[in-house]
């Protein structure tokens, strides 16, 4: 907990120490009443954790999940939207299915975690007693890691990596677009949130402007770091399906990113200045301010987490989980966040209702699309090891395979979709 | 799904159909365990949802249990192209593949 955060619940180390020192795998001291978990986010992370904990604890636990949207829009399939492949609707989902599964869903905003009264503030002063909390918000954005930018310019030169009105915003840009006009691109330093995100994103771009008929616009990746998820296959396919209209630029080129200017949309490197139609500023990322503010982040802006169990290393009766998480060898992505949500909620309820706990495991696969019906895909499994969860065997997709894989990769990842929002949202 | 199996190799009843049936219907001395399979079917769910014959990623609930081991283990030993799918069959020992199975035999909707 942050000396802010503690001064703010005025709770110091007596009762730190008391709940440090209670065993952690002891139902009987939890209480009268059935043991409580609260969940904090109802993405990929939160929503699965608190949707298996109900599911598989069959109401033994009371689960209670804090998400402030009433319709939740994925970031993961965003960028298909962007392409014009789905429809905003496709990709936004409320919480009825949650609610009918035996999880209490309150749309408000968590604005504090007391960990020594093992309390959750909501945004008008309740209080939510957990047992076990999990903390799932996702990410927030470093906006002035690029100078020049901030949350007001984002008005004008979108983000779009925290889904909803930015991506509708960076889509209305996009359709504005004239013959000619130049769009910018400003990509994140690792880590981040969806490492192949940007790329596909450039590559639905690319394919809106080649689907109008643009034959001088181009797309302009101005990158902080010297490479990127599945590069060869990106290039690979920006050449062959929109060959001159993407063209990247690693640090080495553009001799580091100087500032932008929302109002003129001019963005200046070290090498160079950009005029730009479209600028989509995408800054370094950090935990949801949530997560930072109850101490759960170490140095990096991120949460150091237990790789057997996803336990915060700051406090044994909390979980991170999802892109707040530092988690190893893993991706930030849904899938990833989805995977260390089931091992949590196994261990969860091991906790509370004595269930048997297994040795965690880990999965992820990310496809992405570089144009219709030619998507590529990168995987792993993981595993505790060495003090982080570790890649023990990886896979990615190699360059020229038939087209007939490329779209049989895209039809899977339509139907993993398909599953993962109903593993999420019911 | 017809037509989709060779390339993307997902867990597809219609192999079975053209000789990996009978490699290893059970295996012998490998202990089900109905919990240990529930936990490890999570890592399937997010992805085997499907509802419809037209998904390209099957509902392992559909699939019969000595299927559903004959196909894994045909991944276990990369005779399935999938990558995804190999990784996945790739660190499972025979108790867990029949635990999976016997939990999927056994279950409507996880």
């Amino acid at each position: 907990m942050t000396e802010l955060t503690r001064r703010r619940f005025g709770i110091l180390t007596g009762a730190s120490f008391a709940a440090a020192s209670t065993p952690l795998f002891a139902p009987h001291v939890l209480g009268q009443g059935k043991p409580k978990l609260v969940v904090i986010g109802g993405g990929a992370g939160g929503g699965t954790l608190a949707r298996y904990v109900a599911k598989d604890s069959n109401g033994a636990v009371d689960v209670t999940l804090i998400e402030p949207q009433k319709n939740f829009t994925t970031c993961f399939f965003s960028n298909l939207y962007v392409g014009g492949l789905r429809s905003f609707k496709s990709i936004t989902h409320d919480y009825d299915k949650v609610k009918k599964s035996g999880v209490k869903v309150i749309h408000a905003a968590a604005m504090a975690i007391d960990r020594d009264k093992k309390q959750v503030v909501l945004a008008g002063g309740q209080r939510i007693t957990y047992d076990r909390l999990a903390v799932a918000p996702g990410i927030d954005l470093k906006f002035d890691s690029v100078h020049g930018y901030s949350e007001a310019a984002a008005e004008l030169m979108p983000h779009a990596w925290k889904p909803g009105k930015q991506t509708e915003l960076l889509v209305k840009k996009l359709n504005a677009l004239k013959d000619g006009d130049t769009i910018v691109m400003i990509a994140p330093p690792n880590p981040y949130r969806c490492p192949p995100g940007p790329y596909e994103r450039a590559s639905m771009f690319a394919h809106v402007l080649k689907t109008k008929g643009h034959k001088k616009s181009r797309i302009i990746i101005l990158d902080v770091k010297p490479n990127f998820s599945k590069q060869a296959l990106f290039m690979e396919g920006w050449e062959k399906h929109y060959p001159g209209m993407i063209e990247w630029q690693d640090p080495n080129m553009h001799g580091g990113i100087k500032s932008v200017n929302p109002k003129t949309g001019e963005i200046v490197t070290d090498l160079g200045s950009y005029k730009a139609a479209l600028a989509n500023v995408i800054p370094a990322q950090m935990a949801g301010k949530i997560a930072r503010d109850a101490g759960l982040a170490d140095a990096s802006g991120f949460c150091p987490i237990d790789p057997d169990n996803m336990k915060s290393k700051m406090d044994p009766n909390v979980f991170v989980v999802g892109d707040a998480s530092i988690a190893g060898d893993m991706p930030k992505s849904a899938f990833s966040a989805n995977s260390q949500a089931k091992v949590a909620a196994m261990i969860v309820r091991s906790e509370l209702t004595s269930s048997r706990a297994f040795p965690a495991r880990y999965n992820n696969t990310c496809w992405s699309l570089i144009a219709p019906d030619d998507d590529v895909k990168v995987g792993g499994a993981y595993e505790p090891g060495e003090g982080k969860i570790k890649a023990s065997s990886t896979f990615v997709s190699q360059k020229a395979e038939s087209s007939e894989l490329r779209k049989q990769n895209y039809q899977e990842s339509v139907d993993w979709y398909n599953g993962i929002v109903a593993d999420i949202f019911g | 799904m017809p037509g989709r199996t060779a390339g993307a190799g997902v867990v597809a009843p219609s192999l079975l159909a053209i000789g990996l049936i009978g490699m290893a219907v059970m295996t012998a001395g490998a202990a089900a365990d109905i919990e240990l399979g529930r936990y490890l079917a999570s890592e399937c769910m997010a992805c085997h949802r499907a509802q419809t014959s037209a998904s390209a990623i099957p509902n392992l609930t559909t699939i019969p249990r000595e299927h559903f081991v004959t196909v894994i283990k045909a991944y276990r030993r990369k005779e399935l192209p999938n990558p995804a799918m190999q990784n996945v069959a790739g660190r499972l020992s025979d108790e867990e593949i029949e635990s999976l199975a016997l939990y999927f035999s056994t279950t409507k909707q996880p």
